[in-house]
């Protein structure tokens, strides 16, 4: 078990374009660390760096206090689970999982009796003769974690590792990856695209934008305080309802000519990014702060989400139900827009307004 | 998917080409050894008689026939050894490369569109023992060559000859299924452990495996029936019967000693020696280096 630092940790290549600048992440023993980014992100790029597989050019990384930007990956006590999986074709599972065992000179029996232990836990006694060919996604999935588990390792690395399956099997192993992590303690860094994932998975996540850590938080803290917009319209599936407009004195300003006028109490003044989650815009008859002509209906049977359009303002707008609604199309409905679910961000320095 | 054509007779016109030629220039020739074979002529071509198994009989009682198998062995395992593992050690490397791979692949790719009759003459004037730059530097290290005495050096040069050439094939097959091998699972391997040295024999080379084998059929073919060009503009058998490999016996009693039925009987055996290869190949070994 161990403690994963990174200090200014950042990726240049020869070409000098700079694909992370500078990335600082405290990772507490046995934390579950969630990376999460749109492709091209430099997720990825990151997780690699702390594997070894790709050069760290700036910063400082240690694991347990050591620092490890010149180790070879061998020598950094870790085991990293692939998105490809990885598996050696040629070998059979027990091959597969004792491989790196067996280069650190570990006896056979010991080898044995560690990839049994392993195979068990993950239910894959009855696999362990068969080649990576033989298996299901499923199955393959679950002997790269094997894989990753029998060096017990310091730390896991999962680069995407359930982008390959299914999603009725990605949603099952993705609880039984929480599980096993909790089970075993082990200091784990994730790659993902999911957000729900990411969401489900992190003791805390950092969302990833050209390389920056946007920021780092527990699932919660970036549901509900998004520190830029980026992450306000990253986090939260159906995303965040973003408008531009103008915060002037205690009024703000949606679409042109003044459109619509909220009231409010704020020390800004300028321009400024609005958000209103989906899920928090409330249904009224009268009183509405604005009115929504309704585009699109998806009815998903335990919640429906409305699309469409205040009249005059330039911008679509999602609003979530609970429970099976049937608006007409171009019917009109009113919404409140609560303060205190209100999310403000400086349009010029992208912040999060207090 | 299968296409199906109205036509009856179409579908052979489009064949036809193709049959032709295997026709004419292989079945007909071929046709022609096996019934040689089985008569005797005299060098003129005037008469000729039926000996039936005769010539078979003969050539299988020619110490010279049991010394030309032995060289042929000798020489087609050294010409695929070798260039089987110069190719690959060359393919590692030029998969490593980053920048200026393109050149190197095409300058190694480059010997394989030489005659093979100039491959062995520029082997030959290299190695001359007279004037030839690399003969002159051995003599100059110490070590005497001279291929036109030295039946050992005669057959050192006709395999340097050969297996240039054929290591340019040898490569491209190498750096495709090298290329072909996921750079995840060579990572995987460096995570758990393994060097670069146990990287190559642990993961790398058994998944070369069927590529080795293929080109080791290949090269074996390459190197038994091949290879006229290597030897007869370099050595033409010699010094004695030091290189002298079957294809090129087959020649040289055909078409120098004019013993046509000997010559014909040699090349059965060759054929079926083809024929015996390539069941091997996909019978027996193809299904067992599979992974």
């Amino acid at each position: 078990m161990a403690a994963v630092v990174l200090s200014k940790v950042g990726k240049k290549y020869p070409n000098g374009f700079h694909a992370i600048p500078a990335v600082d992440l405290d990772i507490k023993d046995g934390e579950f660390i969630v990376l999460v980014g749109p492709s091209g992100c430099g997720k990825s790029t990151l997780l690699r760096m702390v594997a070894g597989l790709e050069t760290i050019t700036n910063g400082e990384l240690s694991i347990n206090g050591t620092r490890m930007n010149d180790r070879e990956p061998a020598d950094r006590d870790i085991a990293m689970v692939f998105q490809s999986y990885a598996l050696y074709p040629h070998m059979t599972v027990a091959g597969n999982m004792g491989y790196g065992l067996k280069n650190r000179g570990v006896d056979k029996e010991s080898i044995e009796k560690k990839v049994n232990e392993v195979a068990k836990m993950l239910d894959l006694t009855h696999l362990l003769e068969r080649k990576p060919k033989q298996l299901s996604g499923g199955q393959r999935q679950r002997v790269a974690m094997g894989r990753a588990m029998v060096r017990d390792p310091q730390v896991f690395l999962f680069d995407e590792p359930l982008s390959n399956l299914d999603a009725k099997l990605r949603v099952q192993m993705r609880v039984e990856i929480r599980q096993l992590q909790r089970k075993l303690g082990t200091t784990t860094l994730y790659v993902t695209h999911d957000q729900v994932e990411a969401m489900t998975l992190a003791d805390r996540l950092v969302v990833l934008n050209q390389g920056h850590a946007e920021q780092i938080g527990s699932p919660l803290e970036l549901y509900e305080r998004p520190a830029t917009p980026f992450v306000a319209a990253f986090i939260g599936s159906p995303a965040m309802n973003l408008f531009s407009a103008t915060l002037d004195s205690n009024n703000l300003i949606l679409g042109e000519n003044e459109s619509v006028l909220l009231k409010t109490q704020h020390e800004f003044n300028g321009p400024v990014t609005w958000g209103i989650r989906p899920e928090h815009l409330v249904v009224c008859e009268q009183d509405a702060d604005f009115k929504m002509r309704v585009k699109a209906v998806e009815s998903l049977g335990a919640e429906t989400l409305i699309y469409g359009a205040i009249d005059g303002v330039n911008q679509d707008l999602v609003l979530r139900l609970s429970g099976p609604h049937q608006p007409e199309i171009n019917s009109e409905i009113g919404l409140k827009a609560p303060q205190d679910k209100w999310h403000l961000f400086d349009a010029n320095t992208q912040q999060r307004l207090p | 998917m299968t296409v199906t054509f109205p036509h009856k007779t179409l579908p052979w016109l489009l064949v036809a080409p193709q049959l032709l030629v295997t026709l004419v220039f292989f079945l007909w020739p071929a046709g022609q050894a096996i019934e040689q074979a089985f008569y005797q002529e005299d060098a003129f071509g005037l008469s000729r008689e039926f000996v039936a198994f005769e010539n078979f009989i003969e050539l299988l009682q020619d110490p010279y026939y049991y010394n030309s198998i032995g060289v042929t062995l000798v020489f087609s395992m050294a010409v695929a050894v070798s260039g089987l593992s110069i190719a690959l050690v060359l393919a590692t490397m030029a998969d490593r490369i980053i920048r200026g791979q393109m050149v190197y692949q095409t300058l190694l790719i480059w010997p394989y569109a030489v005659a093979p009759a100039l491959a062995g003459v520029l082997w030959w004037i290299l190695f001359d023992p007279a004037q030839g730059p690399i003969a002159l530097w051995l003599e100059y290290m110490g070590i005497e060559w001279d291929h036109f005495v030295n039946g050992g050096d005669a057959m050192v040069l006709v395999v340097i000859a050969a297996t240039w050439k054929q290591i340019s094939y040898n490569f491209l097959f190498f750096l495709a299924g090298l290329q072909a091998i996921p750079r995840s699972l060579i990572e995987a391997a460096a995570i758990d452990g393994a060097g670069p040295v146990r990287r190559f024999w642990d993961i790398v080379f058994p998944l070369l495996s069927p590529t080795a084998f293929f080109l080791l059929v290949m090269n074996i073919v390459y190197a038994f029936f091949e290879t006229f060009g290597v030897i007869d503009a370099t050595t033409a058998g010699g010094p004695g019967q030091s290189t002298k490999i079957l294809v090129y016996k087959v020649y040289e009693d055909g078409f120098v000693g004019l013993d046509l039925g000997g010559s014909a009987a040699q090349s059965v055996i060759l054929m079926m020696i083809v024929g015996l290869m390539t069941v091997v190949q996909f019978r027996f070994i193809e299904r067992r280096v599979q992974y």
